[in-house]
């Protein structure tokens, strides 16, 4: 083998290695990045917020009703409600893939899209 | 020259075959589910939906395509629309006799109304006469009166009040399961008291998952699981063959550990919760739950929290709000005299009970 071999397949390995290192780092990247929630109220969507940014998003409705959203550490929680249930406040953050919170008085929904698969495909309550 | 072009391309070839090799195997051993997800889950999809049984329902299904997804979960929703307003207790449907309508038809006349709506208070009736009372759909006039009062409540915390024990005494009155008097052959069910009610929310709803999944079924469904309100149950397994997932929500919300518990479910295994963390209100710092003990006529505070598992979704409900109402012990001994059925127990300290045969309807291997 020559001296100019060996320097190609270094290369050549040396090439791949960092290629390999970048896609793993972009799948990251691109899961947690694309990944947002999804509001819906009755049916309708109310807005897209991307889980890698901090907001509080207060949904205010007509009648007076609201409720917080906050997103923090790629995580979404309904923090504060006028709801008189509170189920919604006492939910825990979400951010796998299809998880959601919802809060019936007010026909609010907040689910993940993207983001991680949950090794648990139902929870009871 | 043409020889080095060669050996370079056996070289990349070479070093592609490690990559993907090293690759693969990463994503099965590694925590980083990425590359497992997308080729495990590659056809999950969920449909959540909010106006059946006033909880949240998720359908969750394995297909081949989207299409076929929304096909079967359209199919599963409109059967669990039907029984909605056929077993609704608050509210009118146009065309449709429900439970409703019995109510206000009480001590009055026979309301003709839909087979499966007999079916569902004749189960009524059995569960109470093989729980020796523990769950009563025919206890309306006290449940009414505790959900006014919790309305009430959470509508004006700092007036919260609690019923008394009179007016709960004097409901009590006209709670007689006797009196609800079905006639088969001409699809009727007439309340005998003009008082009582019937509150079917111990069973309807568990009632109702174990008929839409016998249907969807019968629709060659499957690879689904359903889960109304916490009543989950479940057709087949996921995809590549493995069993759903369940997880048992930790009764106390403020914990870091999110789940009291969490395994597989095989083929048609249903799981259920009752607890007094969801729906509740409070008097004076102190937690009121929706549970209502037949005996006491008050809340349970036995426990926090009591999960079933069994082959039927419609037992499986019954059954744990009939445990809520029975002391440690008692509830032990009907587990025990029931095949198929197990029962883990949440104290309000938080220490957890199992049923003696618990581990062996439930996959605990991942
Ligand atoms: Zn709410």
């Amino acid at each position: 083998m020559k001296k100019n071999d060996v320097i190609l397949i270094a290369s050549l390995l040396i090439i791949c290695a960092i290629s390999l290192l970048a896609i793993k780092l972009w799948q990251k990247q691109s899961t947690t990045d694309k990944s947002y929630v999804r509001v819906e109220v009755d049916g309708k969507v109310y807005g897209t917020y991307p889980l890698n940014e901090e907001r509080t998003e207060k949904i205010q409705f007509e009648n007076g009703s609201y409720n917080v959203l906050v997103i923090k550490d790629g995580k979404a929680d309904i923090t504060e409600a006028s709801c008189p249930d509170q189920i919604c406040v006492r939910h825990m953050p979400i951010h796998y893939s299809d998880e959601s919170i919802v809060c019936l008085p007010n026909k609010l929904t907040v689910t993940v899209v993207g983001g991680q698969e949950n090794e648990i495909d139902a929870t009871t309550n | 020259m043409k020889r080095k072009i060669i050996s370079c391309i056996l070289i990349i070839i070479f070093i592609a075959a490690v990559a993907y090799v090293l690759l693969s195997k990463r994503g099965v051993d590694d925590t980083d589910v990425l590359i497992q997800s997308s080729q495990r889950d590659s056809n999950k999809y969920t449909a959540t939906v909010i106006d059946l049984f006033d909880t949240k329902t998720d359908i969750i299904g394995y297909t081949d395509s989207e299409e076929q997804f929304n096909k079967d979960a359209d199919q599963v929703v409109s059967d669990l629309q039907y029984y909605n307003r056929i077993y609704d207790i608050y509210n009118d449907y146009d065309g449709i006799n429900n439970v409703k309508t019995i109510n206000d038809n009480a001590g009055d006349k026979p309301v003709t109304v839909d087979k499966e709506l007999i079916d569902m208070i004749k189960f009524g009736k059995e569960m109470y006469y093989e729980t020796d009372g523990r769950i009563n759909i025919a206890m309306g006039a006290v449940l009414s009166i505790w959900h006014e009062y919790r309305e009430a409540g959470l509508d004006n915390p700092a007036k919260a009040k609690l019923p008394t024990k009179e007016e709960l005494q004097e409901a009590n009155q006209h709670t007689n399961i006797e009196d609800i008097i079905i006639d088969e052959e001409n699809c009727t069910v007439f309340l005998k008291d003009g008082k009582m009610s019937l509150d079917v929310g111990g069973i309807a709803k568990g009632y109702a998952v174990q008929k839409a999944v016998d249907k969807a079924k019968k629709h060659g469904i499957s690879n689904i699981l359903l889960n109304v309100g916490g009543n989950i149950s479940c057709i087949g397994a996921r995809a590549d063959g493995t069993n759903f997932m369940v997880a048992i929500q930790n009764p106390d919300l403020e914990s870091d550990e999110l789940y009291a518990d969490s395994f597989g479910i095989e083929d048609g295994t249903c799981v259920v919760s009752s607890g007094d963390y969801q729906r509740f209100y409070e008097v004076d710092g102190k937690r009121y739950c929706h549970i209502i003990n037949p005996d006491t006529l008050f809340p349970s505070e036995e426990f926090a929290q009591i999960s079933i598992v069994t082959k039927d979704s419609a037992f499986a409900d019954a059954y744990s709000t009939a445990l809520f109402n029975m002391t440690l012990e008692e509830g032990k001994e009907f587990i025990s005299n029931h095949d198929g059925v197990e029962a883990m127990w949440v104290k309000p300290d938080g220490t957890k009970v199992y049923s003696d045969g618990f581990d062996n309807l439930v996959d605990t291997d991942n």
